[in-house]
């Protein structure tokens, strides 16, 4: 188990967003205010945690044929424990994310997951690759939410900072309203992936150049 | 190893994926006990709040006739109604309710529950300046709404035309059941 390579393939190299481009639908539906990135980055991350352990758990007892109905069942069980209990005691963040709580069972990344990880993994590596993958989710997510919501409302911190207002950093006649809608979505999904791929080109030719100096 | 077509290793199947689906519910129904009672309440007040909104001083409810088919509940206080509809919003159901006075007025709208888009049709729910903004220009409107877009003279929430569209829907249907009351 190596903490440090799975923190780093979740948040950049293998990023569940911007290099896997599993979960592009709530991605692209709720990034439109700090608060929902957020929300939903945690709430994906419990569930990737929760569902990776059990899942891990019962590597050795699921026979392989019926493998995704019993992931499938574990997922949408956690899935709707969480829902059920935002619902009772987050009720703000329950409503600003709406049906996309319930839609976590079928975002890909918790399956991809389940699939590629922790059916082949030990428990205790099955959850940090949880973890891992949720905080690339989240991060991901937030990048984007911030870039949509300056671009779309021209604030920052939306349904958190200033009393739900955010903090206003553009004049509200300026901002174009088509970021916050799904056009905007693409686009900045699109320029996030292409800076994020520039990134690790950077990354990689400096990796490069250290060993080619040795 | 049994092959894969024997009755016994079916079996194996179908009960591991029973067991799981066992399990799975039965940690559900723990948790909904749980969270049944919490969320049942937060409705309840979310109502009590939405109709002293609209309404002050509250009410009680009373029988009605609705033809629109979207009115849920009408609540009738000392200074007139708040009617529950129900109308269908760009996603799903917009459940609101709508003050309206005894001259056919509307005194004030509040959204209950909703499912519509997060930073655009959510907003018509929001406690913000936008959706403060939007509610509050229904008070005082009778006859039939409708936004700006349609002739009307609701300013429609900005990106949200169908979200707004369904909150005028609700407040005609209001105003139409009330009307009705006589």
């Amino acid at each position: 188990m190596d903490f440090k390579k799975q923190f780093k393939e979740g948040l950049l190299t293998k990023n569940p967003v911007l290099v896997q481009l599993l979960g592009m639908c709530s991605t692209l539906a709720i990034t439109t205010s700090l608060f929902n990135g957020i929300g939903m980055g945690l709430a994906v991350t419990a569930i990737l945690i929760c569902s990776n352990v059990l899942i891990s758990a019962l590597r050795n007892f699921i026979p392989s044929q019926i493998r995704i109905a019993a992931y499938i069942t574990i997922i949408a069980g956690f899935v709707t424990i969480v829902d059920l209990l935002l619902q009772a005691f987050i009720p703000a963040l329950s409503e600003s994310l709406g049906v996309f709580i319930p839609l976590i069972v079928v975002n890909c990344i918790v399956l991809g997951r389940a699939e590629a990880f922790a059916s082949k993994n030990s428990v205790a590596a099955s959850a940090v690759d949880g973890l891992c993958q949720g905080i690339g989710y989240t991060v991901a997510l937030i990048v984007v939410c911030v870039i949509r919501e300056l671009l779309g409302k021209g604030t920052f911190g939306g349904g958190i900072l200033n009393g739900g207002e955010g903090i206003r950093l553009i004049p509200s006649q300026f901002p174009a309203m088509q970021m916050v809608m799904p056009v905007g979505g693409f686009l900045v999904l699109g320029f996030v992936i292409a800076g994020s791929q520039k990134l690790m080109k950077h990354l990689e030719m400096k990796n490069k150049k250290k060993e080619a100096a040795k | 190893m049994k092959t894969e077509s024997s009755a016994a290793y079916i079996a194996r199947l179908t009960i591991t994926l029973l067991l799981i689906t066992a399990v799975v519910a039965a940690g559900l129904a723990c948790v909904n006990a749980v969270t049944a009672p919490e969320i049942e309440a937060l409705n309840a007040q979310k109502t009590q709040n939405a109709v002293e909104a609209v309404l002050p001083g509250g009410g009680e409810e009373i029988a009605f006739t609705d033809d629109s088919g979207i009115v849920s509940t009408i609540y009738k206080g000392q200074s007139g109604y708040a009617v529950e509809v129900t109308p269908a919003g760009f996603n799903g159901t917009v459940t609101m309710m709508v003050g309206v006075d005894t001259s056919g007025k509307v005194l004030g709208i509040s959204v209950v529950s909703h499912t519509e888009t997060a930073g655009l049709g959510a907003e018509a729910a929001a406690d913000n300046t936008a959706g403060n903004a939007f509610r509050s220009q229904f008070a005082g409107m009778s006859g039939s709404v409708s936004v700006s877009k349609d002739g009307g003279q609701v300013d429609a929430l900005t990106g949200a035309t169908i979200t707004s569209r369904a909150v005028c829907t609700g407040v005609n249907a209001a105003l139409n059941a009330v009307a009705k009351l006589g």
